[in-house]
């Protein structure tokens, strides 16, 4: 009887967060009836829920967490600074005439955009605008077109800056910076993979992905640089004031993204996209995303304090460190479950719920944390793409005409889960 | 009665949220109940008005601290302040705090809508009423319950800031009571208009609205 409260609390606030009702309240409100039927059991001191208004001054003090608007802010005025815009269309005149070229393109622009910002929405919206159409027109296949687009606009949460790490960082309670700098080179591999995809693709199917037509890449040596170089320019001053002054040690991630955000505001003016409407949008966007991601963190909060009051985490515990093949069976485990919920639930709920409970038996098992932080990002940014609830799939149908089935857009980013899940499985290997 | 979510024209809302529909009763009492919802909206949203533009103070006085620090660093001379330190985080503090109900009344709260998506909107207009009363009254009570010492004893001590210039803590503690007082109201204003849904079956989304739309704004 003992063991089977946490078991239960945690089947229990599964099978009510698919009623629909909103997350953070399923959470807190399973809390508390667990709190109270434990209460009554007597096995649960309800004095424990008076930690409560302390955990949420922990939160709005919360100096991590006060990133997460910062870049928010920055990724929404960016997306309405046309940035991306010129970044695709000059990429795609220099790269357009290679067979693959526009989708290597793609791949590029994506990462690049994912270093100067921390979300994922603006690049798969730009592209879907920018590049789907020019794709299409020049014989590009669907499928590989929306695939290559819906993955590519995803590195923003792999590569850092990126919320989904800062939201990790928080949660496992390792510092942000490292692991920022933890994700370089797995964000790196994971953009080669993709590269290394889309070429092949072109090498051995080339009607796939054809070469551009002379006419539209041929622009004059001159002009070609001149528009490069306007396109390139600002994300990579971008990149040096965030990631340049986070790896130097001169800032921290918060300061980065404050100056991030100022720094957006700025490239928008001298763009000539700064407007009054734009300003309004992107503070409605950021107050409406803190407002949400906040109360999952406290709604998770709630739920994590009883689940502790009942000794689920130490049901957990054993039963996570007592898994057949020690670290690799824990890891194999944890990554199909954060794989799995990843197609119906997005990373937000799976950090703040599924997070907070592995990271002590990860660290009992002698885990490295940071480590752990990147694997964890690596695995749900197939959360984004896996159908039917990907966050980048709903984007990309946000945005391309009527006449494509979202089918085309499903099957087009499976060779890309593929990647992504032999890129973690590789990860877990190397270790 | 002209609902107040006209002017959030880009809002794409995920499946149903009675309380910005106009909902008509036959019933006096509902119709006085009625009217108590929509004032608890239109102060739900008046909030908002208020707290919106904080982003923006939050990002320049985050912007300035850090350029503060950069300065005091390389001038030695200090320029930053705890003041304007503590300022960014009650920023952000007053934000998601005074937001939660206008959160509510707007679906910003993200939800699982595999199943959600999918079924009738009476079904939905269930969910969300008994969800409401068995989840969301009984945490906005037992946060209100739990802070009110919390919130007295700062009070009673005038609680600072543990840094020196920092700013005093107690006004910003409060502010966690308003924020689950003001999401209590919401609630019941979300009951309210939930009930007569039910039982009048008036009302039907209004067009351009899809039930199963995702939440807008993943990152």
């Amino acid at each position: 009887m003992e063991g089977l409260w946490g078991p239960a609390m945690f089947l229990v606030a599964l099978i009510l967060i698919f009623s629909g009702f909103p997350v953070a309240f399923v959470l807190a409100g399973t809390g508390l009836l667990f709190a109270g039927l434990g209460t009554l059991t007597g096995h649960f001191d309800p004095a424990l829920l008076l930690a409560m208004p302390e955990r949420a001054f922990g939160t709005m003090s919360n100096y991590t967490l006060l990133a997460v608007p910062f870049f928010i802010f920055m990724g929404a005025t960016l997306e309405k600074s046309r940035l991306a815009e010129q970044l695709l269309e000059s990429i795609g005149i220099f790269f357009g005439r290679f067979r693959g070229g526009l989708g290597l393109g793609v791949v590029v622009v994506g990462a690049l955009l994912a270093a100067a910002t921390g979300v994922v929405g603006a690049s798969v919206t730009a592209m879907g605008l920018i590049s789907l159409p020019v794709m299409l027109r020049h014989g590009y296949q669907r499928e590989f077109s929306l695939g290559v687009i819906a993955a590519a606009g995803t590195l923003g949460q792999i590569i850092p800056p990126s919320i989904v790490l800062i939201v990790l960082g928080d949660q496992l309670g390792v510092s942000v910076g490292s692991l920022f700098r933890a994700a370089v080179v797995p964000g790196l591999i994971l953009t080669g993979c993709y590269a290394l995809f889309v070429i092949g693709t072109a090498a051995f199917r080339p009607t796939v992905a054809p070469a551009l037509p002379r006419e539209v890449h041929d622009i004059g040596t001159r002009r070609l640089v001149r528009l490069l170089l306007g396109s390139l320019l600002p994300p990579l001053f971008l990149i040096l004031v965030v990631l340049g002054s986070i790896f130097a040690g001169i800032a921290t991630p918060t300061e980065a993204g404050a100056l991030g955000a100022l720094g957006a505001m700025i490239l928008a003016a001298l763009n000539r996209q700064f407007t009054r409407a734009g300003l309004s949008e992107a503070m409605h966007e950021t107050t409406r995303l803190t407002i949400m991601v906040v109360f999952l963190l406290v709604g998770s909060m709630t739920f994590a304090l009883v689940f502790r009051g009942l000794n689920g985490d130490l049901w957990l515990e054993q039963l996570l460190t007592n898994l057949p093949g020690g670290v690799i069976g824990f890891l194999i485990v944890v990554n199909l479950i954060v794989f799995a919920l990843g197609f119906f639930i997005d990373f937000f709920e799976i950090a703040f719920i599924i997070v907070p409970l592995v990271a002590p038996p990860a660290a009992l098992l002698g885990i490295d944390l940071t480590w752990l932080g990147v694997l964890l990002a690596m695995n749900m940014q197939a959360s984004f793409l896996t159908p039917p609830f990907g966050f980048s799939l709903f984007y990309l149908r946000g945005v391309t005409p009527a006449e494509i089935p979202t089918t085309a857009i499903y099957r087009g980013v499976i060779p890309f889960i593929i990647i992504q899940v032999l890129v973690v499985a590789g990860m877990i290997l190397v270790r | 009665m002209v609902c107040a979510c006209r002017e959030d024209g880009e809002w794409r809302i995920l499946g149903r949220n009675p309380a910005i529909y106009p909902i008509r009763s036959r019933d006096t009492r509902m119709r006085a109940l009625l009217a108590f919802a929509r004032a608890v909206g239109h102060l739900t949203d008046a909030v908002y008005a208020a707290i919106r533009w904080l982003t923006l103070v939050m990002i320049l006085v985050g912007a300035l601290n850090a350029l503060a620090r950069y300065a005091t660093r390389y001038t030695g001379v200090s320029l930053a302040s705890n003041a304007a330190f503590d300022l960014q985080w009650y920023m952000f503090s007053l934000i998601f705090l005074l937001g939660a109900a206008y959160g509510l009344r707007h679906d910003v709260h993200v939800r699982v809508d595999v199943l959600y998506g999918r079924v009738a909107p009476r079904t939905r207009a269930w969910i969300d009423l008994v969800g409401t009363v068995l989840f969301l009254v009984p945490f906005c009570v037992m946060m209100l319950l739990t802070s009110w010492p919390a919130v007295r004893n700062s009070w009673a001590v005038r609680e600072g800031s543990p840094d020196p210039g920092g700013l005093a803590r107690y006004p910003i503690k409060t502010v966690l009571l308003v924020c689950f007082a003001l999401l209590l109201l919401q609630a019941l204003a979300q009951i309210i208009t939930g009930i007569a849904e039910l039982r009048d079956g008036t009302t039907e989304p209004s067009a351009g609205e899809s039930p199963g739309t995702p939440v807008p704004g993943g990152l």
